[in-house]
């Protein structure tokens, strides 16, 4: 019989053998309200548990970096030495020592210095001392500025200013570190979080047509039954689920099946028997025999 | 177990409201099972997972703390009843967070089983309820369907197996009221006819056999007897 014979438009779900069935990602959601509620649930859970725990696990972290970072900034480092720079001294005057003299009285280096030599007051005693007498003729020489003081430097200083800061710099690396673990964590939880919704979202989906299915299947043969055909019930397809429920329902279908093969038998015999005793004509029979017609073709 | 198939109307005594009953909620252990393994594990590995993760900062903290504490004091052994008395605070803090999330996620995971086998009895009882009546169908027996319990599940599946089964069962009884008939109208030309021999005995025959074949129809087809029968 093909299919523009049959009063009904209800598909028949084709048979596993001819061509296999392929589930498309188009089919998944043929149950809407079943499928995303429990898919929805599922999803909902973990993102709130993710959520939830992922803002304590972040609250732990960032006080554990904290106080890590604390005790990483309270590490000492080695000190550079400070290098303390030595007065220049005062230039010595250049006279000579007077024996008989006494000792004179402390003055502010400027006085010692050379005086002018034609300054007025400049004492009259200083006139009969024997004085240095020193001629200067032109010379070639060039004047050269001072020569800068030499510093004295501890020997270990270049060692210690290297350790002082290789030290600084591993300190503010292990805060970098410190840092980029916390975030590290942060970036993990968000990836993990988005991959387990979006995994979740297509497993419960996946998950769920397999019960979705054979009750589309179901679904299908029960439209065929209410508008009275009564067909070859075909198999599930491998991996899905209400096994025993779909077994329940072609146990019933069967039983209904049987229902009207009794009804045909019976009736059956009753119009032979009524054609042999010479009721073949009667109005009766006609309805037996258009009822029989009936249920044969539901049985096709 | 009492069966969800049964008729609601007895007219004489009013049907005792269904109640669902502790027993009856694991009805496909298979189809419940699977989904409750499923999230409460999974939730399980979550929470297990993170409560790690909040277990192992919470521990370096700590850790950090005691080591600064061991160097501050490093030279005072005055400190070291003190340290040692900070440290074990820690540790038991740190066991006590531990026994905490332990205690939440059993909690969890318990709440959950218990929420979701009821979810799922939402579906699995509709199931269990159609699945019951296809086992009366295949005895041939079409009673009166009663309608789903409030908060089930799969109702427009319910629905269209409700209009199937009112569809064969009014097809059914129809079949049998033109059996009934053509029994009474052939039994009548068969008494005016005055037939004798092989042929009247044959649709004799034939007609009582229909005739207990329309009784036991009919007595199929009758409504369910009442829960408190």
């Amino acid at each position: 019989m093909n299919e523009q014979q049959r009063k009904d438009s209800t598909p028949t779900p084709k048979p596993r053998g001819a061509v296999p069935y392929k589930r498309s990602w188009k089919n998944l959601l043929i149950n809407k309200r079943y499928q995303l509620r429990f898919t929805l649930f599922m999803v909902g859970l973990s993102t709130l548990l993710m959520v939830g725990l992922g803002f304590w696990v972040m609250k732990v972290a960032n006080e554990t970096t904290e106080v890590s970072a604390t005790s990483v900034r309270g590490t000492p480092c080695p000190k550079i030495p400070t290098i303390e720079v030595v007065e220049e001294p005062a230039p010595v005057p250049m006279k000579l020592p007077d024996p008989d003299a006494p000792a004179p009285a402390p003055a502010p280096a400027e006085d010692k210095e050379q005086p002018a030599p034609d300054a007025p007051g400049s004492g009259s005693a200083d006139e009969d001392r024997p004085r240095v007498k020193v001629q200067i003729d032109e010379s070639s020489m060039t004047m050269m500025p001072a020569v800068p003081t030499v510093v004295p430097v501890p020997e270990d200083l270049g060692q210690k200013v290297v350790q002082h800061w290789t030290c600084e710099l591993k300190l503010a690396a292990k805060l970098e570190q410190l840092e980029r673990g916390r975030l590290r964590i942060l970036w993990v939880l968000i990836g993990t979080g988005l991959l387990l919704v979006l995994g979740l979202a297509g497993y419960g989906i996946k998950m769920t047509h397999k019960v979705a299915g054979p009750l589309f299947k179901v679904g299908l043969y029960l439209g065929k039954m209410k508008n009275g055909r009564f067909d070859k019930v075909y198999s599930l397809r491998k991996g899905d689920q209400l096994v025993d429920f779909y077994e329940h329902f072609k146990h019933g279908h069967a039983g209904i099946v049987q229902m009207q093969r009794d009804d045909l038998a019976r009736v059956k015999a009753v119009i032979a028997a009524a054609e042999g005793s010479g009721l073949g004509d009667h109005a009766t029979i006609a309805e037996l025999r258009d009822l029989v017609a009936r249920k044969e073709k539901s049985l096709e | 177990m009492s069966d969800p198939t049964a008729a609601t109307g007895a007219p004489a005594s009013p049907r005792p409201r269904y109640k669902r009953k502790l027993s009856n909620y694991l009805l496909d252990k298979k189809l419940q099972l699977r989904y409750v393994l499923i999230v409460t594990v999974l939730s399980g590995v979550i929470a297990g997972a993170l409560g790690f993760m909040i277990y192992q900062q919470r521990r370096a903290a700590s850790e950090s703390i005691e080591k600064d504490l061991a160097a501050l004091t490093q030279k005072d052994t005055s400190q070291d009843q003190f340290q040692e008395q900070i440290a074990s605070d820690l540790a038991s803090e740190d066991q006590a967070l531990v026994y905490k999330m332990v205690g939440v996620g059993i909690g969890l995971v318990v709440i959950l089983s218990l929420y979701l086998i009821l979810m799922t009895h939402k579906v699995a009882g509709p199931l269990f309820k159609v699945s019951m009546y296809f086992e009366r169908m295949a005895d041939g027996r079409l009673g009166v369907v009663t309608p789903l319990r409030k908060g089930d599940m799969l109702v427009d599946f319910f629905t269209s197996f409700k209009e199937m089964h009112d569809a064969v069962r009014t097809r059914a009884q129809d079949d049998v009221a033109t059996m009934d008939k053509a029994m009474q109208a052939l039994r009548d030309a068969q008494n005016q006819g005055d037939y004798r021999g092989e042929a009247h005995s044959k649709l004799t025959e034939a007609l009582e056999a229909l005739e207990k074949h329309v009784a036991d129809r009919k007595s199929k087809l009758t409504d369910f007897p009442p829960r408190s029968a």
